[in-house]
């Protein structure tokens, strides 16, 4: 009998809001916030268009205690204060709670920015470099900063990072690991460098709209060119149902299965033969048939051929039926932390019953599918899917079910 | 000209800086980082930091020898005015 793993707390920040409340408001609201790109180290002789976080708002992240802490940290940290409280991890034994963070290289821009100071004389680089420029700084900064004793890593599966976190999550529960584990998505801190190199590719957009910021990042329409960046981050706990859960706790949903595969393909490109051994994966550790599932959460970047082998792989999968909507078109793509936030917009659109609008979808690529278009709509789900792909053949899809 | 005492003031900025709780501390030259809770990571944040400052660049080895921050503003005092 496999475990019943629950989701008992949500935490995110994102360019259209910060903490549950704020970014499901903005969510259902099919808010926005793309424009040029600002952050210094984000554009070099280049007009990149994207989303970036407002100044964090956590409570409880005083001045001082960040020092030396980079964007991805703070992010991580905001993050994590919500989670904290909302699961009341005050309550468990540190050494049985557990951190797993998705995404690598995620430091990027800082990293660029402090090698730029310093070009001219390394020798005043600064001590802590030799540890703050691993990815691990993260797990060492937030462990630190709320006394977390269990297992802590990072994961790295590119734009599928968020998801395959919490697929080694569940399996750190499933195994007695620990009692409680905490998902997270790093906030990627793409610097110049990424993205000429994602343009390069013809990963990222816009050449059609690069003087309509509002209008560039619209996944799944016809007249798409790439994603565009979204800065963000998301963490989830997960544990075991417990006969006797701690006092206050108001689990989301379950998660039922999942599946994680790989293209044996070193390049960029998708498979839908991959894709929809994922979903075929997930569906059958769930014990669940395509037609149960009422509401997909697609990985869709606004990719020319993403989005179409995407489709296929849905259509394909027995799963026409199930609503669905683009997250990506709100937020842009979070890259590491996309399929975090993804879930968690998946989870937060579960318990208001109903699902937010996708922007820019004028003309789907599909009109068969079950949109959801330019406005909101009401809607129990009862069995969600997520899915996110990454390049190298990276390939995942989790199953996650109404408690109600 | 730089004197020992703008030094001191420059190690004990600096290392406010790296350890914030000492932001109400009252330096004196027999203070010893090390004892006013700044790890070996933070005393050599803080060296690097100051050698910055003071555009100088100071074999490692050379600044095993200081036992408090007094002797550390001697031993960069000396070093300026070698220079």
């Amino acid at each position: 009998m496999q475990l019943d793993l629950r989701v008992t707390a949500v935490g995110v920040v994102s360019p259209i809001g910060q903490g549950k409340a704020e970014f499901t408001r903005a969510l259902l609201a099919g808010e926005s916030a793309f424009g040029e790109l600002k952050r210094p180290g984000r554009q070099r002789e280049s007009r990149f268009l994207g989303a970036e976080l407002g100044p964090l708002t956590a409570p409880t992240l005083s001045h001082h205690g960040l020092r030396g802490a980079s964007l991805s940290a703070q992010a991580a940290a905001a993050v994590l204060d919500e989670v904290w409280r909302e699961a009341r991890l005050d309550e468990v034994a540190p050494e049985r709670v557990g951190l797993v963070i998705g995404g690598s290289n995620v430091q990027q821009r800082e990293l660029v920015l402090l090698q730029e100071r310093h070009r001219e004389r390394p020798d005043y680089l600064r001590p802590t470099y030799a540890m703050s420029f691993l990815d691990t700084d993260l797990c060492g900064f937030c462990t630190a900063h709320f006394g977390i004793r269990g297992p802590a890593f990072t994961v790295g599966g590119a734009s599928a990072s968020g998801q395959l976190a919490i697929a080694q999550a569940a399996a750190a529960v499933r195994a007695k690991q620990v009692d409680v584990c905490i998902a997270l998505g790093a906030l990627m801190d793409l610097s110049y460098w990424e993205c000429y190199g994602f343009r390069a590719i013809g990963a990222m957009g816009s050449d059609r709209f690069a003087e309509q910021p509002d209008l560039a990042c619209r996944p799944f329409d016809q007249r798409r060119d790439g994603f565009l960046f979204g800065e963000s981050c998301a963490a989830i706990v997960l544990e075991a149902a417990a006969p006797r859960p701690r006092a206050g706790l108001e689990p989301y949903a379950s998660l039922r299965g999942g599946g994680v595969v790989s293209d044996a393909n070193r390049n960029a490109n998708p498979s839908v033969e991959g894709e929809r051994r994922a979903i075929a994966e997930a569906l059958a550790t769930s014990g669940w048939r395509a037609e149960q599932v009422d509401y997909l959460n697609p990985h869709g970047s606004g990719s020319p051929i993403g989005d179409a082998t995407e489709l296929e792989a849905i259509k394909t999968s027995g799963l026409r039926a199930a609503y669905l909507n683009t997250t990506k078109s709100l937020l842009g793509h979070g890259l590491s932390a996309a399929g975090l936030v993804e879930v968690a917009a998946t989870l937060l659109q579960m318990r208001v019953g109903r699902l937010h609008p996708s922007r820019n979808l004028e003309e789907p690529i599909d009109e068969g599918l079950n949109w959801v278009r330019a406005a909101s709509v009401e809607h129990r789900v009862r069995r969600a899917l997520t899915l996110s792909f990454g390049f190298s053949g990276i390939n995942t899809a989790l199953c996650w079910e109404s408690l109600s | 000209m730089t004197t020992k005492e703008d030094i001191l003031q420059l190690i004990c900025r600096h290392t406010q800086e790296v350890v914030p709780h000492l932001a109400n501390h009252q330096f004196c030259e027999s203070d010893q980082l090390a004892l006013l809770g700044a790890t070996s990571i933070d005393r050599a944040e803080i060296v690097i930091m100051v050698q910055e400052s003071l555009r100088l660049s100071i074999p490692r080895v050379e600044l095993f020898g200081p036992r408090n921050i007094g002797e550390l503003a001697s031993l960069f005092f000396a070093k300026i005015h070698a220079a």
